[in-house]
């Protein structure tokens, strides 16, 4: 087939199953099933064991999330080997982090754990964490494309300051006793969030400066 | 920094896929370089000024 042509019938393929090509279809399924188990764990309607279970399915949405992210990523130039192994990486990471938090919460529940051994089980969701962190450390050693590492480091650098001006912000607020006590893992979720939000503000300017 | 990177490269009659290539850096990173989002490392704009054979300062020039 020629060149052309073949690019006019891939085209074609992608807007036909146009959704089924958009990373955002995937997240949107993902924090909508994560939402929908939660909805269903507080009104009493499922157990934790099911409610664990569900959390466990839900996540497999992040294998096709992954694929169509990359596939976005290779379309716009975006895409290097050092990027796939961070996404396998995370992945991975993603999936032994939820494995263990359900059987943390799991034991837990079921056995008044203390001393060394509430400390082991305590590791379980920590240690696919620090998985996480080390993953992002390896990316930055690994990129070799010194744009593609300094967009990673704007966005890493983002994340510290929301989790530096959350984490003092409601520190003081708890101090004051005006908000009630938030566990300190929750500046992993900040700092993904913050991370996140540096990519969309970089995406954003790169749009506003293409169409200027 | 002003850059001639666009303008070097309709010349050769490159697409910003074959610059990449060229300087093994990914598009989206010369179309930062381009549109002058990013102003490159030192290594880097020896490697495209050597890809061009032309002096760094006739390719980049400062704003002012």
């Amino acid at each position: 087939m020629p060149r052309d042509l073949r690019g006019e019938t891939m085209m074609a393929q992608e807007s036909a199953s146009g959704w089924r090509q958009r990373p955002g279809f995937y997240a949107g399924m993902m924090l909508g099933s994560f939402g929908a188990i939660a909805g269903l764990r507080l009104s009493g309607a499922i157990n934790a064991p099911t409610g664990f279970i569900l959390m466990a399915a839900a996540m497999l949405w992040m294998v096709p999330l992954v694929r169509t992210g990359m596939d976005r990523q290779k379309r716009c130039g975006m895409l290097s080997p050092a990027i796939v192994r961070y996404n396998r990486r995370f992945m991975l990471a993603s999936f032994g982090y939820m494995l263990g938090l359900g059987i943390a919460v799991w034991l837990n529940e079921r056995f008044d754990l203390a001393g060394a051994v509430a400390f082991a089980v305590a590791l379980l969701p920590v240690v696919p964490t620090l998985a996480m962190v080390w993953t992002m450390a390896r990316y930055l050693v690994e990129e070799d494309d010194e744009y593609l590492r300094h967009r990673s480091m704007i966005a890493n650098l983002v994340g510290l300051g929301a989790v530096l001006s959350v984490g003092c912000f409601y520190g003081f607020l708890e101090t004051f006793e005006l908000v009630p006590h938030v566990p300190g893992w929750w500046a992993v979720p900040v700092w993904a969030i913050g991370m996140g939000a540096g990519q969309g503000w970089m995406a954003l300017r790169k749009k506003d400066r293409a169409e200027g | 920094m002003k850059n001639r990177l666009k303008v070097l490269r309709a010349e050769r009659d490159w697409t910003q896929s074959d610059l990449a290539e060229r300087l093994a850096i990914s598009r989206q990173s010369v179309n930062a370089i381009e549109t002058g989002k990013y102003d490159p490392s030192l290594p880097l704009a020896f490697r495209i000024a050597a890809l061009f054979a032309m002096p760094i300062e006739e390719i980049f020039v400062p704003e002012n």
